[in-house]
């Protein structure tokens, strides 16, 4: 039996949780916003490939990309490393265990039995902090539940080596240098500078405001290609669980955002970071209006013509606001 | 949002979301999820309707078992196929019956992976009457031999 002296934090989201508890514990003192600002990470997509069940949204960057920026942003340098057989991924970290090295591993979220049924579903992108080992089972700190969980070897070994869309292949990675001073007034500029061109400049016709607006169009659609009312209604409601309950700290990470903006205000001494953070937790409300919204014409199967064209306009009016927002912050830090 | 009018209480699913604090500070609050506190019984409504329907293609055999798990995981057809080492037309072959049976043991045990279920899962699903739920638990026990699965069944206690 093994378990490294590990505080266990809950985190909005998996990858920055994650992140967040690791660099903590390795005696970096930094928030979840300021690791998820840091490294750029808000954004917007919308979907439709064969990957997935039904055409979808994210309202963050690539997974792994919180910690690739992050690391690129302020000189902290992770140890990487992917397994192509199951048995050398377990026993790495084992051996990582045995040498008290808290590693984060990331997985596919459907083999979290310690978490509520009705949130489990086949996502290979879910990270969580492995902190110590029995015989039968692993001990883990997973930033969505509220302690140190285990989960057995056999499961978490399924989890790391899930086939499938964005494959885990049985990733580990923890960090192994933390610079002495960080410029920070740098690193926020650059970040924010990052999200700010992610939304408002990137060529792709799906993705940043130019996605939101795709969303905007789609939507209504969305009867076309459901199998009945109900599966229309179970897709309409998910908008909600996207936008407020996987790990996106509430309207869809705009929360998380808004915070950033302004701890980086606060550190800066910058009134205009600070007047955009309260900007964007505005924005914030008007996406979890959409969310309330989402859920209460789905429980109520109010899936009309007319009904979706509202919603749509409610997701069409976040591009308006989220445009001249980006715009400006880009202005800002440029 | 400000936090008196975000808090949500319930406990089964407590989540971390970042609202406005009385001293207009931005911060992290520890609330219960608002859909699944106001709507998680019109998802397990949906999800038994669902069930039963596929159910009952599977047993007119209409579907194949591949299909009846992939919807009832929400599996993309995409990220199915790649799971389970097949093009995505030759999965879609598999939804049928006709194809199903001309499937060999080692691509169904890579498909019961995918669903994470025993191999004879399957072939065989295990229910109980509906006087009986709750009453009784099934516990599918994995064995060495990955092809042969125990199902133990016990009545559940106080």
């Amino acid at each position: 039996m093994k378990e490294i002296n590990f505080e266990h934090k809950m985190g909005a989201h998996c990858e920055s949780g994650t992140i967040t508890s690791l660099l903590n514990h390795n005696g970096l003192g930094i928030t979840e916003p300021m690791v998820f600002g840091l490294a750029g990470n808000i954004f917007f997509g919308y979907f439709e490939s064969s990957n997935f069940p039904f055409p979808t949204f994210i309202v963050r960057n690539r997974p792994g990309s919180i910690r690739k920026n992050l690391a690129k942003n302020i000189g902290v340098k992770f140890y990487t490393k992917n397994f192509r057989s199951r048995e050398k991924g377990e026993k790495i970290l084992d051996e990582l265990i045995s040498n008290e090295i808290v590693t984060a591993a990331q997985v596919d979220f459907y083999y979290m039995d310690y978490m509520p049924e009705w949130q489990r579903a086949h996502i290979n992108v879910h990270f969580v902090n492995v902190i110590g080992r029995n015989e039968k089972d692993y001990m883990l700190s997973d930033s969505y539940y509220s302690k140190k969980s285990t989960l057995s070897v056999s499961k978490l070994t399924k989890a790391r080596f899930a086939g499938g869309f964005m494959a885990p292949k049985g990733f580990l990675f923890y960090p192994v240098f933390i610079p002495d001073e960080i410029d920070y007034e740098r690193a926020i500029f650059k970040g924010i500078k990052k999200a700010a061109y992610n939304m408002t400049k990137l060529p792709v016709p799906f993705v940043g405001v130019k996605g939101i607006r795709k969303f905007a169009r789609k939507v209504t659609d969305w009867p076309k290609i459901a199998r009945d009312i109900d599966h229309l209604s179970h897709e309409i409601m998910k908008i909600n669980i996207l936008l407020e309950d996987q790990g996106t700290g509430g309207a869809g990470f705009r929360y998380l955002y808004a915070t950033f903006l302004q701890q980086a205000a606060d550190k800066l001494n910058n009134d205009q970071l600070n007047g955009m953070s309260q900007r964007m937790m505005e924005i914030g409300d008007s996406w979890r209006n959409i969310s309330y919204f989402a859920a209460k014409i789905g429980k109520n199967r109010d899936l009309g013509p007319e009904r979706l064209k509202e919603l749509s306009e409610m997701i069409n009016d976040m591009a308006d606001q989220e445009l001249p927002f980006f715009q400006e912050l880009y202005k800002i830090v440029k | 949002m400000k936090e008196k009018d975000f808090y949500v209480d319930f406990k089964p699913q407590q989540l971390i979301y970042y609202v406005e604090k009385d001293d207009a500070s931005y911060g992290p609050l520890l609330s219960g999820s608002y859909l699944s506190k106001h709507y998680l019984d019109d998802y397990y409504e949906k999800m038994e309707k669902l069930e039963k329907s596929l159910r009952e293609q599977l047993n007119n055999g209409e579907i194949s078992p591949v299909y009846y798990f992939m919807i009832l995981q929400s599996y993309g057809e995409g990220d199915l196929a790649s799971r389970a080492g097949v093009s995505k037309r030759k999965l879609k072959q598999h939804f049928h019956i006709k194809y199903f049976a001309k499937l060999r043991l080692s691509q169904l045990k890579k498909y019961a992976e995918a669903f994470d279920v025993p191999v004879a899962a399957m072939f065989h699903l295990m229910i109980t009457r509906n006087e009986d739920q709750g009453k009784i638990t099934v516990e599918q026990v994995e064995t060495k031999n990955s092809f042969f699965s125990i199902a133990r069944l016990a009545i559940k206690t106080k």
